[in-house]
Order: structure tokens, then C-alpha cells, then sequence
């Protein structure tokens, strides 16, 4: 009984004297977007090498799911690939951290050089619903149509980009919850086509827009107009650690983010 | 002293007891609660859309959208929403399943108890057992990479493709392969709750048949059968129950479309998105924080709990008039 008691009371104290130690050092707390996944965890695993912080936990949700956990105070930073809106919580600090291209894909045995605006609305609205009548197809037959789910940034980007305000996607479209399953989907669906962020496009065809390939060069030199901001959301302006990691990603003295964030997306610090 | 013993030991029990009691309590409650909750969030979408909420008309995601682009002051929230789409989709995807499930299963069992040699019993034993406990995730997963894509390529031709191409989409994601997956998730645990059954029809009723001079296929078919036919509709509740509440795998390999299969299509029918009820919470659940878009998530769960209390409760009314037969299971 009285070692058992002993044992309790060391382990309370123990307990005790680790939560703060563990609070201390605690990892910072992502979420959201799951364009901005890739990118968000070479920088976090490169910033605690560099810094000996912590590495930031990095979970993935949707861009709104980002928005409403940083508002809600779950998360300590959100990943959002959409600009802001107007239905956002009030009280949000955008950090604008890379741009990142969104490309269209089509699956490799229809290998579509480009597509232009007009068509790619008519495609994606669903007015133009066979291959043969696409300009640059190389098959014929039914268009499968591959959209994100309503909470998805690369499918608000996309609208805004591609549409604009008066056009929707048709909603025939099927909706899938990640980049990797809109990219999974064409790879399989010889007949399908999508869109997704530029670090998805590998197995797949990535489309041309307005004439200008979708590569990473042409989204760096500003030719290919299908290109859209990566945030990270606080709540109110970021402070502590938050605030060290989201100036150690933007500071433009940073070569080592620099580096990260040029190799699949665009710097702009 | 031995007094003194006794009393101790029995407030011991006594303690024991209520403990039990209180726990037994404390898990009504908790049910109670979440029933409670469910209902009273799920109100507003009832509300607003009264009956028609279960019939049919326009497109459940196009109303979905409109909810999560809508107002977001509590007095222009956006509600419209016709659910029948989700509801036929469950319908169908469990009642296929079942329907298929409880075919397979009666003639599994059957072999498993009556025909199956020691070796092959000692192995499909386990097997089954282990089948019961596989996680849906993983039959979704292989449904998608590896079923899905089968279907697509080898099944569905171009111009199945096309007769339907301004009604809907075609791909390896849809009803026949939700359906199947659905049943190979329920038969090994109606299998295993018939088979157990099976297992416990008297010797003397099978023997008696035999001496009788009734061959095997038929005392199985007229003895054993159908002594047991209240397992086979408790099996049946419970394989329901675990269909109706399948999410994640369905969510994969259904198709992600809340569209009406219709059955006058044809064949094409079993080619057609479904998304059921279940599959739509998972779906839908990125646009919680946006409260219509909750409430009608909590309305769908709300009609998913009440179906679940219906199910349990036809099957306790169909095993009624069976019991004077068989045993019980």
C-alpha cells in the first residue's frame, strides 16, 4: 500500500513538472489546404533543422477547414489556397506566403497540348460534353468531368481563375476530397479531365492555357495566367511562435525556404 | 465473525451492484443525449422544408451549394433541400447488398456446418471471423484502386457512356460496385451468426429426418433451415444496420454523386452514381462550420438513427411468430 502510494505521488509530481517542460516546446498546430500540404511540410521539416524548434505538426483538410480551425483557435496557423473572402470569420491575418500554379490534366492517352478559355469554360460548365468536339483531343467520347469538393481551395481558385464569377462547374462533375484523388481519378479515367495544384500533376497531362504550357517556368516568368496565392491564416496577427516560423518561411533571407518553395511553387519574398 | 464476514461480502456485492446499475443507466443516457442533440439540431431542416424534405426534386449538391454560398445571418439561411436521392441511394445500396448478402450467406453457412470437411472447416472458421472484423477503410481502398478501375475499363463501353452523357457521368465509381463491395463487407458476419445457429439445431431433429428416409439437402432445407430462421433474421438486422451506417467505404467507391439511379435505364442503372446518406456526412463534413449545411447533415442522421431503431425493431417483430419453431438465437 505505501509503496503504491509513494509511486502515485511521484508520478503526479513527474506529471506535473512535464506538462509545463512539454508546453514550452510545444509544436505549432497546421491545418487546411491540401495544395499547400506538400509545400508546408519541406518547410516545417527544413525549419527544425535550421532552428531546432519543434517540427510544426502539418494535417490536411481543405482550405475553409484551415480558415475555420485557425478562427476557431484549433490550429495555430491555416493553410489557405484561396484569396479571401467575404464570408471569412472577422479577425483573420492572411500572410501571403508563394504562388502555386493550377494546372488542367487529362489523363496520359489524351494528351491535350492546350486548351483556351472559351473551351475550357465550355467543358467545365458542362455545355461541351464529348472529346471530338474539343479542339486538340485525341480521343473521342464522353468528357468525365473532375471537381474538388465546395470547401476546396484549388476549386475557388480555379473558379475565379478559369470561370469567373458568372460560370459554375457543372455539377454532373464528380467531387473528390483531395488534389491526390482528382490526380488518381484522370490517371485511371482515360476520358477524364481535372485540375489541380502544379505539385500534383506528375502521371497526368498537365493542359496548356491560353496557349502557354503549364509548367513551372512559365508560372515563375508570369506567361501562364493560371496562378493563385498560398496563404497562412492567424488569428489576429501572428505572434510567438507562429509568428517566428511564418517570418522564418517569408523572410527573403531565407535561401533555405527560397529553395523550397522554387522547386515546385513561385517565391514572391 | 462470521456475521461480520457475511455482511461485508454482502455490501461488497451490494456496491457491485449498483455500480452495474449506475453504469447500465450512464449508457441509456448517453444514448438518450445524442438522440436529443440529433433531433433538436436536425429541426431547423425539417422545419423549413417540412415533408418534402424525404421527396425528390432538383439536385441535392447543387442544394448543398447554395447553403454553403448562401447569407450567413441566422434569418436568410438557405434550407432548401429534397433529400430523396441519398434516401433511394441507401435503399438501394443495402437492400442490393442484403438482398445478395443473405443468399450467399444462408448457402455459406449451409456448406460451412453440413458439408465441409474437418480441414476445411478449421480453416474457414477463423477466416470468417477475421473477414467480420476487417476495417471498412480498407475495402474502400481496394474498391477504388483496384475494383473501380476494373469496372470502368472492362464494363462500362463508350456508348453506355454517351446515352446518358447530359443526365450524368459514368465511371468505375458507382452502384454495382458499392453493392459489391457492401456485400463481401456483410456476408462473413452473417455467415458467422448463421453458422453459429447452424451449429446448434439438436442432432435428434436432423437424425429423426434422416430416419425417416428424408435425404440430406432436404433436412437441411426443411430442419435445420428452418430452425433457425430467427438467426437468419437477426443476421439480417445486423448486416442492415452495418450497410445503413457504412460511410467511408461508400464515400470512396459510390461515386460522390447524389444522383437517382433510375431502374428503367436498364443495365446502365447498376453503372449509375449513388452517394447514401451515410457517405453524404462524410462528404459534407469540410462545410460543418457552416450551420444549414449542419443542421441538414444532422437531419440526415437524425433519419439514419430512426431507421436504425425501425430496423431493430421489425426484426424483433418478425422473429415473433418463428419462435415456437426454432431456437432461439
Amino acid at each position: 500500500m505505501r509503496t503504491n502510494r509513494t509511486l502515485t505521488v511521484s508520478l503526479i509530481v513527474a506529471l506535473t513538472l512535464a506538462v509545463p517542460a512539454v508546453a514550452g516546446a510545444r509544436a505549432l498546430l497546421i491545418d487546411g489546404s491540401t495544395s499547400v500540404f506538400p509545400l508546408m511540410t519541406q518547410l516545417a521539416a527544413a525549419y527544425h533543422k535550421a532552428t531546432k524548434e519543434p517540427t510544426p505538426k502539418v494535417t490536411q483538410g481543405t482550405s475553409d477547414v484551415g480558415v475555420s480551425d485557425a478562427a476557431a483557435g484549433r490550429v495555430d496557423i491555416g493553410d489557405v489556397s484561396r484569396n479571401p473572402e467575404e464570408g471569412d470569420p472577422k479577425g483573420l491575418v492572411f500572410t501571403k506566403i508563394a504562388r502555386d500554379g493550377v494546372c488542367m490534366i487529362t489523363n496520359p492517352k489524351n494528351p491535350i497540348a492546350n486548351l483556351n478559355q472559351q473551351t475550357v469554360q465550355a467543358i467545365f460548365t458542362g455545355n461541351v460534353r464529348e472529346w471530338s468536339e474539343v479542339p486538340g483531343a485525341k480521343i473521342s467520347g464522353p468528357i468525365d468531368l473532375v471537381d474538388h469538393i465546395a470547401s476546396s481551395g484549388t476549386q475557388a481558385a480555379f473558379q475565379d481563375i478559369f470561370l469567373g464569377e458568372a460560370l459554375k462547374i457543372s455539377p454532373s462533375a464528380e467531387a473528390e476530397e483531395s488534389n491526390g484523388l482528382v490526380q488518381n481519378k484522370v490517371k485511371t479515367d482515360e476520358d477524364a479531365i481535372g485540375f489541380v495544384s502544379f505539385a500534383f500533376t506528375s502521371g497526368d497531362n498537365a493542359v496548356g492555357y491560353q496557349g502557354i504550357p503549364c509548367t513551372l517556368q512559365n508560372a515563375k516568368s508570369g506567361q501562364y495566367q493560371g496562378v493563385r496565392n498560398f496563404w497562412m491564416v492567424t488569428k489576429g496577427a501572428p505572434k510567438g511562435a507562429a509568428k517566428k516560423f511564418i517570418e522564418w518561411v517569408t523572410s527573403s533571407k531565407n535561401a533555405t525556404a527560397r529553395k523550397i518553395i522554387g522547386s515546385e511553387w513561385i517565391a514572391i519574398h | 465473525m462470521r456475521r461480520l464476514l457475511g455482511g461485508g461480502a454482502a455490501a461488497a456485492e451490494r456496491r457491485m451492484e449498483l455500480a452495474l446499475r449506475a453504469l447500465a443507466v450512464g449508457v441509456l443516457v448517453v444514448i438518450a443525449g445524442i438522440a436529443i442533440t440529433v433531433f433538436s439540431k436536425a429541426w431547423p431542416s425539417f422545419a423549413h422544408n417540412g415533408l418534402a424534405w424525404f421527396g425528390g426534386g432538383g439536385d441535392v449538391d447543387t442544394q448543398l451549394h447554395a447553403m454553403i454560398a448562401g447569407p450567413k445571418d441566422p434569418a436568410n439561411y438557405v434550407y432548401h433541400f429534397r433529400a430523396w436521392p441519398l434516401i433511394w441511394a441507401t435503399i438501394l445500396t443495402s437492400g442490393l447488398a442484403v438482398i445478395f448478402g443473405m443468399a450467399i450467406s444462408i448457402l455459406a453457412a449451409v456448406f460451412v456446418v453440413e458439408l465441409a470437411p474437418a480441414p476445411v472447416k478449421r480453416v474457414i472458421d477463423p477466416v470468417i471471423r477475421l473477414l467480420a472484423g476487417v476495417p471498412s477503410v480498407v475495402y474502400g481502398l481496394v474498391g477504388l484502386l483496384a475494383i473501380a478501375p476494373l469496372v470502368e475499363h472492362n464494363l462500362i463501353s463508350k456508348q453506355r457512356k454517351q446515352s446518358v452523357e447530359y443526365v450524368v457521368q459514368l465511371t468505375g465509381e458507382n452502384l454495382s460496385v458499392a453493392t459489391l463491395i457492401l456485400t463481401v463487407m456483410i456476408v462473413p458476419i452473417m455467415v458467422a451468426i448463421i453458422a453459429g445457429a447452424l451449429e446448434s439445431v439438436p442432432a435428434a431433429w436432423t437424425e429423426g429426418s434422416s430416419a425417416l428416409g428424408v435425404n440430406r439437402w432436404r433436412t437441411t432445407w426443411r430442419v435445420s433451415l428452418r430452425t433457425v430462421r430467427p438467426a437468419i433474421v437477426a443476421a439480417a438486422v445486423l448486416a442492415t444496420a452495418r450497410a445503413l451506417g457504412e460511410a467511408i467505404m461508400l464515400a470512396m467507391v459510390a461515386g460522390s454523386r447524389g444522383f437517382a439511379p433510375n431502374p428503367l435505364d436498364g443495365l446502365t442503372f447498376f453503372f449509375e452514381p449513388v452517394r447514401p446518406l451515410a457517405a453524404t456526412i462524410v462528404h459534407y463534413v469540410e462545410d460543418l462550420n457552416i450551420v444549414p449545411v449542419q443542421q441538414t447533415l444532422y437531419a440526415m442522421a437524425a433519419v439514419l438513427l430512426v431507421s436504425c431503431a425501425l430496423l431493430s425493431l421489425g426484426g424483433w417483430a418478425a422473429k415473433q411468430p418463428m419462435k415456437r419453431y426454432g431456437i432461439q438465437a
